[in-house]
């Protein structure tokens, strides 16, 4: 413990970050602003940011590295609509089409992520945008159903748009 | 009159979505491709739908609760779909290939 005082002065700000993330919250939700419902908020908010700061802010990464990340996600945001947009036309151009042209099957990649996060991020984008869905994610290897097969391992396993994405997003991976 | 406009043109590509996603459910040959349908349309359908609920409303505490909404329906319902389909591969469910006959 070299530093003591860092690691206590980045604990109080992780809770008190979600303090105020949690009151926005619940102002929101409530919709009240008499003195009861603030208070029962604050009280609730304060027991919750002292227990559990540590799901929202994660205790192993610099609080602004969790910011900087969230921020970066969310100008990617657009985007994605954009491509989740492409990818339902397509579907439904298949769907509605008389004669379906789908040709389904299983493909197998693997990522450079090391973080349960953006694993999570990219296997929830991955099952909205691209006519893929994510079937098992085992470390780094994702198994994916494509409904178009030779699309989709060129656009993962080739191209790898998406993939790029999310590592500019989590500064981490390849 | 616009906006409500907008409101109404994004609630009925929501609705479109939506129905896409029913009538693919019903066409598509197996488990996985039905899958798709229902994850992909019905998760972009049901985010249009708010979003022209959103417009028509305005700017009130509802319009944030419908966004809150948006968002949390963009979270889940790639999540509830992944869970489905790692539970039927997991079980061994085959997935369909081309020429086969539909399930």
């Amino acid at each position: 413990m070299a530093f003591p005082g860092f690691h206590r002065s980045s604990a109080v700000l992780r809770m008190a970050a979600t303090f105020v993330i949690l009151l926005a919250f619940w102002l929101i939700l409530s919709g009240y602003l008499d003195l009861f419902h603030v208070c029962a908020g604050i009280i609730c908010c304060t027991i919750v940011a002292f227990i559990s700061s540590d799901l929202l802010f994660r205790p192993d990464r610099p609080v602004r590295a969790s910011v900087g990340s969230f921020v970066r996600f969310l100008l990617y945001v657009p985007r994605l609509m954009a491509s989740i947009l492409v990818a339902n036309l397509d579907v439904a151009y298949r769907i509605l089409h008389p004669r379906m042209p789908v040709d389904p099957g299983i493909v197998t990649f693997e990522t450079g992520f090391s973080d349960g996060v953006a694993r999570t991020a990219f296997a929830n984008a991955m099952t909205l945008t691209p006519g893929t869905i994510t079937v098992d994610v085992n470390g780094n290897r994702y198994v994916v159903h494509a409904l178009m097969k030779e699309r989709s391992e060129r656009e993962l396993l080739v191209e790898r748009e998406m993939e790029q994405a999310f590592t500019g997003i989590f500064r981490e991976g390849r | 009159m616009i906006l409500n406009a907008i409101a109404i043109a994004s609630i009925f590509c929501g609705l479109f979505f939506m129905v896409v996603g029913a009538i693919g459910l019903l066409r598509l040959p197996d488990f996985y491709t039905r899958a798709h349908a229902s994850g992909k349309c019905d998760t972009l359908g049901e985010g249009l739908m708010l979003l022209g609920f959103i417009l028509y409303e305005g700017a009130t505490l509802v319009s944030v609760k419908l966004l809150i909404l948006i968002i949390f329906i963009f979270v889940s319902s790639p999540t509830a779909v992944h869970a489905l389909v790692n539970e039927a591969y997991a079980r061994g469910v085959r997935p369909w290939q081309k020429g086969e006959e539909r399930r």
